[in-house]
This record gives structure tokens, C-alpha cells and sequence, in this order.
């Protein structure tokens, strides 16, 4: 008799969400949430001339520019990989050194409904933080007259955002299936190499997330593309890997 | 069999766990005794598909176990580890759990309570794992074993930590588990847990079978070869002078006023020494102990073989 994958999904997603929220990890999602929210609005308080303009070394940037600004450096460059590392590879590493996947192993579900449920949970958790987080600075940092004509592209900013989430998430829960301290690993990839590759030129920035945090269609499909191969590469390692666990 | 395993083998790297054990456990409660080490736990976690064999077969109610997931709907594993997802409440962690073998919410939160209840739990269920005490995580985790109400237990030493009451409580509970056509096979390093439980036993060391089958028949075991007694008496030299007629002693040694006799016919043996002792023609005999005569004894002397 075989298990279908897609109600132990359900399952694990029930259990992983409740993790997620509550863990150790939740002040890290609030931080992350609010401090751009701080910032907007510092940046608001700041405002010079009609309200609508920052000044900034005597140079004059509108409210458009200043929020992509903020968008790419704070959400894109630093927020989005701050919690895929953090997250994704505490979903399966953190069970395997707490000793508690034991229990997960031990119940009638396919071992990749452990990966995707938890991935799923992960998504659902850090969009539904990061993404009102982000609409709330738009909301302080665009004057109400410009939003209309901005909301399109907010929107695919938010797009983005969701899909940087979820690759970065995958990547590192398939670095947390496969390695036993992949955390350190993972800081490194992000805040070493992606920020060093993405200011070489060449193609080696090609090789990083943070270069498909775009708009275009070549960039969504490689994120999905990328967020696919890492959740089947690490259903793959949950589906045939041994865990002994130290005593 | 509830569990058969052929020519089984587990190895970590170089390390080898399990090594070339067959063996068959037959329904009911069964004991695997050793020491930390033995691979009692390897053996668990490879009949609860958690490792996969390095060579051999294992079978659980005769279907293969290893990538097997729907197996687990017939099997309660309580694991050593003192392990938990600490936030959460007790009734909240063995609902959640019994929730993974499919159960709607309100029939996982009917099961949870009545596990708790079985480990005596049920007033501290709202009460986060994290404030446990030893004994409560131990009864959660065996809370969170039967609470899908298994076919087969399987039980990684777990009476340690637990208080007098609630030992004898779980060993009751272990037993009545057996009564109704299920199984439980129970893992201890102390011999007079698993014979509270169990006649049934497996004694297991560096990875093998040492002995298997009733307690008894491995007492019987233990008979085909020397046993050892003890003796503290007034004069054992005098003593020793006086059994050594017989052709029953196999050798003896003074250890101070203690003489150690080996017998290959303890009846014999017994019936001469008491009417030694009684005639009090080698002065009196203050003490008689046998080393061998009891569990822990013919497991330490099975596994010098």
C-alpha cells in the first residue's frame, strides 16, 4: 500500500508552519519585516521640497528611485538571502540536530512530503511577513499620487521578492538535506560570493541568485527553474539518505 | 514473525553496528538486552525503516521496511534520544504527531488524550515539553508511540528516568500492549527491566546475537557450562577439603575467606553443600551466593564467550 505524497504534504505543512512561526527564528522574520518599515519611515521624516523629493548630497531623487533603492539593496541584496539562508537551511538540518526527525521518519509519509511540506510552509511563513512588510514601505515612502502609476511595478517587485524567497529557500534547504551545519556555508554563499560575483564582470555572476532578482521572463523562469532542481535534488537526499543521530 | 532478519549487517563507515545477525521474533513482548554499544538501537532503527541494511534482509510483518513509509501505520517507535520540539505542548506534540498518520484534528486530539492518559500525563498536557521532567519527556515520548494504536511497539530503552511508579506503570502498560494480538519488542541495558516485561529475550554485543529464545532455555544455556558459586565460611579451606570428593566441582580458588567453586551439575552440587553445611563437620557456611544465578550473570558470562 503506498502513501500519496500530496496529503502527507498537507500534514507536514500543518506541523512545519506552526515550527515556523513560533521558533527561535520568528524574531529574526519580525526584525526583518520591520526594519525596512523603520527606515521608510525615517526616510519619509527626512523629505525635502514639495514633499514628494529626497535630497541627498545636494542631488535631487524622487520618491521612485529612492524606493527601488530600497527594494534592491535592503529587500533584494539583503533581506531575501538573510532568510532563505536562515530559514531554508534550519528545515531539515535543524530536525537532524535536534534529533527529532526520528519522528518524521517513523510516520506513514513519503520523505518528500517532509521536504515539500516544510518548503511550502516556509514560503507560505516568510512571504506573508516579508511581502506586507515591503507594501507598507511603498505605501510611506510614495506619495499617494504616484502610487496608481507605480502599482504595476510594485507588483512585479512583489513577484520577484516571492520567487528570491523561494529559491534562495530551496538552494538552502537542499544545502540543510545534504550537509550538518550548513548555515555558515550558506552566509557565505550569499554575502561573500553573490556579492562579490554580481560586481565581476563576466559571466560569473551568472552563477548566483541574486542575478535573477529581475522582472524579466528569462529571470522567472531560471528562479523557478532553480527553486524546482533544489526541492527535487532534495527530496531526492531525504528520500535515500541515512541519519544517524549522535547520542 | 513480526520481525525477521537474515544475515543482517549495518555498518558506519569502517564501524560496523550490526553484524550478520538472523534472527525471527515472534509475536508478543520481546527483550533485547546488551550493553550501550551492543547495537540494540542500530537493530531498532533498521526494523523501523530509519537505516537501510548494508547486507542482509530485514522484514517486518513479513514485507520489507526500508522506503516502505506505509508500514508505519502498524509501528510505534519510541526512540532513546531525548529529543522534542520544545514549544510545544504535550497534548499539542502527540496530537500533531498522530495528525501525521492521517487523522482529522478532533480524532488526533481524541488519541492524544488517551495516550496521555495511558503514560499518566493527562494533567500536565498543557504544559510546554520544555518544563518536563525527565520522567514526563519520557512517558510523551511513549505517548507519542502508541498513539496511533500499533500493531508492533518498539520501545528504545525506555524506562530510563523514569520514577519507580511509572516504571512499574510502563512495564504494565508493555505487557497489556502484548495481550490484545499486538507485539512489543523493548530494548534495555538492565536485565531486570526487560525480565519484568519479558521471558522472551535477545542478548545482544559488539553487534551479534549472543543468545536468543526464553529466559529459561538461555539459563539452560548457561547450565552446559560451569557455574560459578561463592562461598563465605568459617574454615574454607576445611570446607573446600570436604567438597572436593566429588566429581561435580570442576575447580575452585580461594579468594581471603571466600571459596569460589565451578560446578558442571549445580543440583548436585547444592545438595551436597547444604548437607555440608548442615552436618557442620567443615564449620559453619555463612554465605552462599551464585553470580550465575541470575539474568545479569548469564548475560556477562554469554558475552565473555
Amino acid at each position: 500500500m503506498s502513501v500519496p505524497l500530496l496529503p502527507s504534504t498537507r500534514r507536514i505543512f500543518d506541523l512545519a508552519l506552526g515550527q515556523l512561526l513560533w521558533g527561535r527564528r520568528g524574531i529574526l522574520l519580525v526584525l526583518a519585516a520591520a526594519a525596512p518599515i523603520l527606515l521608510a519611515m525615517v526616510t519619509r521624516l527626512t523629505l525635502v521640497g514639495d514633499g514628494a523629493i529626497v535630497q541627498i548630497n545636494g542631488r535631487r531623487i524622487d520618491s521612485q528611485a529612492v524606493f527601488g533603492t530600497v527594494m534592491s539593496l535592503l529587500y533584494l541584496r539583503f533581506i531575501v538571502p538573510a532568510i532563505g539562508v536562515f530559514y531554508g537551511t534550519s528545515l531539515i538540518a535543524d530536525e537532524v540536530e535536534e534529533k527529532t526527525i526520528t519522528y518524521l521518519f517513523t510516520r506513514p509519509l513519503q520523505r518528500g512530503a517532509i521536504v515539500l511540506g516544510k518548503f511550502l510552509a516556509y514560503l507560505v511563513c516568510v512571504t506573508a511577513v516579508v511581502l506586507p512588510s515591503a507594501a507598507v514601505v511603498f505605501m510611506v515612502m510614495v506619495p499617494f499620487d504616484e502610487m496608481a502609476s507605480l502599482l504595476a511595478s510594485f507588483v512585479r517587485d512583489l513577484g520577484v521578492l516571492a520567487l528570491g524567497l523561494a529559491a534562495y529557500g530551496a538552494v538552502f534547504l537542499w544545502a540543510g538535506a545534504l550537509f550538518r551545519r550548513p548555515l555558515v556555508g550558506g552566509l557565505l554563499f550569499v554575502f561573500g560570493f553573490e556579492q562579490l560575483a554580481i560586481v565581476l564582470p563576466g559571466y560569473v555572476g551568472r552563477l548566483t541568485i541574486a542575478h535573477y532578482l529581475q522582472a524579466d521572463t528569462t529571470s522567472v523562469v531560471c528562479l523557478l527553474l532553480v527553486t524546482v532542481v533544489a526541492l527535487w535534488a532534495a527530496m531526492l537526499i531525504i528520500g535515500h539518505r541515512e541519519y544517524v543521530l549522535e547520542r | 514473525m513480526i520481525v525477521s532478519a537474515e544475515h543482517l549487517s549495518k555498518w558506519y563507515g569502517h564501524v560496523s553496528g550490526l553484524n550478520d545477525v538472523t534472527l525471527s521474533i515472534p509475536p508478543g513482548v520481546t527483550g533485547l538486552l546488551g550493553p550501550n554499544g551492543a547495537g540494540k538501537s542500530t537493530f531498532m532503527q533498521l526494523i523501523t525503516g530509519q537505516l537501510r541494511p548494508s547486507a542482509g534482509t530485514v522484514r517486518v510483518f513479513d514485507e520489507p521496511i526500508w522506503g516502505n513509509p506505509s508500514q508505519y501505520r502498524r509501528i510505534g517507535f519510541c526512540p532513546e534520544q531525548d529529543a522534542f520540539y520544545e514549544h510545544m505542548t504535550g497534548r499539542d506534540w502527540v496530537a500533531a504527531l498522530a495528525g501525521l498518520h492521517g487523522m482529522d484534528a478532533g480524532a488526533a486530539a481524541n488519541a492524544a488524550a488517551q495516550a496521555l492518559e495511558a503514560v499518566d500525563l493527562l494533567d500536565v498536557a498543557d504544559r510546554k515539553i520544555g518544563g518536563y521532567s525527565k520522567g514526563m519527556r519520557q512517558r510523551v515520548k511513549l505517548a507519542q508511540a502508541i498513539v496511533h494504536d500499533p500493531l508492533l511497539l518498539v520501545l528504545d530503552e525506555p524506562l530510563s528516568g523514569m520514577d519507580p511508579l511509572m516504571r512499574r506503570r510502563t512495564i504494565r502498560l508493555v505487557k497489556q500492549w502484548a495481550v490484545g494480538g499486538r507485539s512489543v519488542i523493548v530494548s534495555s541495558h538492565v536485565l531486570h527491566e526487560i525480565e519484568a516485561m519479558t521471558a522472551t529475550v535477545v542478548l545482544m554485543h559488539n553487534g551479534r546475537i549472543v543468545a536468543e529464545g526464553d529466559v529459561h532455555q538461555i539459563r539452560a544455556l548457561i547450565d552446559a557450562h560451569p557455574h560459578r558459586v561463592s562461598i563465605r565460611a568459617s574454615d574454607a579451606r576445611a570446607l573446600a577439603q570436604r567438597l572436593l570428593v566429588d566429581d561435580d566441582v570442576s575447580s575452585f580458588r580461594f579468594e581471603g575467606d571466600v571459596l569460589i567453586v565451578e560446578t558442571d551439575n549445580p543440583d548436585s552440587f547444592y545438595s551436597r553443600l547444604t548437607e555440608v553445611a548442615a552436618s557442620g563437620e567443615a564449620g559453619s557456611v555463612e554465605e552462599v551466593s551464585s553470580p550465575d544465578d541470575n539474568l545479569q550473570a548469564v548475560f556477562t558470562y554469554l558475552v565473555k564467550q
